[in-house]
């Protein structure tokens, strides 16, 4: 199996409420066990995301901090479609700068960073809707 | 009729209020807590969206939270459940102002309800009796004294801001009155900072019967009645349907009585009035719930009726399917509930369920959300199923829960099933005439 394949495979595996999964191919023997939390949490897209961040941040071993949605709404990278976003990939923020907008019940309630960093990646496409807790940016800090 | 139904709430309810959704065709949403993002709910749900942290003040309480997955998920309904937000005037406001629907009653009826005074009062000039009592405050022992006199002893002195079974004292004679009333006062005065009290005749020996109404704003059915006298801690744990206490004439008179009440307020969707009816079978309206009840199934399982569904049906706007002669009851069912709790103090036991078998068959009927490994937050309330058996007679139901019970496995936690197994054996049980003081004060085990 190619390296590509397998990944194929994991990532297939783990979008699936499966608690264990086994093959043998070609004298390679793979075996995937899933811990409990993942295993309920297979069933929302959203979940899904994050289990997979929380690989990537493992398999970086860089230390990344989460800036997360602290209500359910529609999450906006900018204060108006005709404005450039916030904050994009690459930026510095400091703690305490507005980095989007999440509206809720027509009310548009600004989201700060609660930690100064690099923008490593944004997490959600603009105008798209967000649960409570979900992981918006992913921000590398600042070593003090 | 509703598309996208929002289910606000979590556990047996929301996967109850979801199977009649799915069974009429309409999509379903759950909102859930971060503590409940593996239950079963979340699962089968066709959307799910987590609004908050685990306390419910956060999440199942959080109104603004719960409008806002409305809207992001555009469903066009929201139907409450039990508990939380479901008897709160202000959301169902809240739900019909943003132009949805809200499955309940008129927010006007859930605020006229959740003010006991003035329910009672209503009560009363609509012909429902009520219990006798003051009209209000008494802040005088004269006054007391007169009404006490005309209501005859035992009487009961009550805080005004108490509830939940505190601030309130047994008075039996007018020596008592003397003693009590002001000690009362002073009492009520340090525990509620208010030191106004009411009064009402105690009843020593009271059976909790409740009357199931269905509505649809014009025509109203009270469609049976349940027995709802074993409780601890003023919860209930046992229920039947219909009441075993009650003769078929006073069981005519009480649904009758309700019946006309409900009808002139023009009550739509599911309410319950609960009575206390004393050893003479003499009844009075205690209060109305304007929400489904825990223990609805038992009131389905006797007439063969989908309570959620017509619930859902007549928040759609459809009229009630069916007169008062089309509702036939057949034989007698009984409802347990099973609590992660210790059976003798009653402490809730949250925790991991290690092993798991629920009973099913002929007349067993299981309202669940629990799984084997599910792991009980300590967050919200201990019930973790309720067995509702059917049965021909009462006497075949009473075998039928013995067995079910017995077949009922669940390790991990502790679980009132030794007391539900127990109270089985109690003469006092099987005879069907039991007061709400018998599980506390008069059941040994």
């Amino acid at each position: 199996m190619k390296i590509e394949e397998i990944k194929e495979l994991v990532d297939f595996i783990l979008s699936k409420p499966v608690k264990e999964f086994e093959i043998e191919v070609e004298g390679l023997r793979l075996k995937l066990v899933k811990p409990k939390q993942e295993l309920a949490a297979a069933a929302s897209p959203e979940a899904r995301a994050a289990v997979q961040e929380e690989d990537r941040e493992e398999k970086s071993g860089e230390e990344i901090h989460y800036i997360t949605a602290p209500m359910i709404g529609t999450f906006y990278r900018a204060p108006d479609p005709s404005s450039p976003p916030f904050v994009k990939e690459g930026d510095h923020v400091n703690k305490g700068d507005v980095v989007c907008i999440i509206e809720a019940m027509k009310l548009m309630n600004e989201v700060e960073a609660d930690v100064s960093g690099v923008v490593k990646e944004v997490l959600v496409e603009n105008a798209q809707p967000v649960e409570y807790g979900q992981k918006l940016f992913a921000i590398i800090p600042d070593n003090d | 009729m509703i598309r996208k139904l929002l289910i606000a709430n979590r556990g047996e309810i929301a996967l109850r209020i979801m199977s009649s959704a799915k069974e009429l065709g309409i999509k379903t949403v759950v909102v859930f807590s971060e503590a409940d993002r593996g239950s079963m709910p979340v699962q089968l749900a066709d959307e799910a969206y987590c609004i908050g942290p685990a306390k419910p003040q956060d999440s199942y309480l959080n109104m603004a939270a719960i409008m806002s997955a409305a809207e992001i998920s555009k469903a066009d309904a929201i139907h409450p459940g039990y508990g939380f937000l479901s008897e709160n005037p202000r959301f169902a406001e809240v739900v019909e102002a943003e132009g949805l629907t809200f499955v309940g009653p008129s927010p006007q009826h859930i605020r006229l309800m959740g003010d006991k005074q003035r329910a009672r009062k209503t009560m009363e000039e609509l012909g429902v009796p009520v219990l006798p009592g003051s009209d209000g405050v008494v802040t005088r022992i004269g006054e007391a004294r007169r009404i006490a006199e005309k209501i005859g002893y035992p009487i009961i002195l009550k805080a005004v801001a108490g509830g939940g079974g505190r601030g309130m004292r047994i008075i039996n004679s007018p020596a008592e009155l003397e003693e009590n009333f002001k000690t009362a006062q002073r009492e009520a005065y340090l525990a509620f900072n208010s030191q106004d009290l009411y009064i009402e005749k105690y009843i020593e020996r009271a059976h909790h019967v409740e009357v199931q109404i269905i509505g649809d704003g014009e025509r109203v059915l009270a469609i049976g009645d349940r027995e709802c006298s074993m409780q601890r801690r003023h919860q209930k744990i046992v229920e039947e349907a219909p009441s075993p206490f009650i003769s078929p004439k006073t069981r005519e008179k009480m649904l009758e009585t309700v019946e006309r009440a409900a009808e002139k307020l023009g009550l739509r969707s599911l309410v319950t009035f609960e009575f206390l009816v004393d050893e003479e079978e003499n009844f009075y309206f205690i209060e109305a719930n304007t929400r489904i009840q825990v223990e609805h199934p038992v009131t389905e399982q006797v007439t063969g009726l989908d309570l959620v569904k017509d619930q859902l049906l007549i928040a759609s706007g459809e009229k009630l399917g069916y007169s008062r002669e089309d509702v036939k009851t057949f034989g007698h069912a009984i409802e347990a509930r099973i609590n992660a709790e210790d059976p003798r103090t009653f402490t809730p036991s949250p925790g991991k369920i290690h092993f798991l078998f629920l009973p099913g068959g002929n007349g067993i009927r299981v309202d669940t959300a629990v799984f084997q490994s599910y792991e009980i937050p300590p967050f919200y309330d201990s019930m973790l199923a309720k067995l509702i058996v059917h049965g021909r007679t009462r006497e075949e139901a009473l075998r039928k829960l013995e067995v079910a019970l017995l077949h009922t496995s669940i390790v991990g936690v502790k679980t009132n099933l030794p007391l539900l197994l127990s109270l089985l054996k109690s003469p006092k049980f099987k005879s069907g005439n039991y007061t709400t003081r018998f599980l506390e004060e008069e059941f040994i085990w």
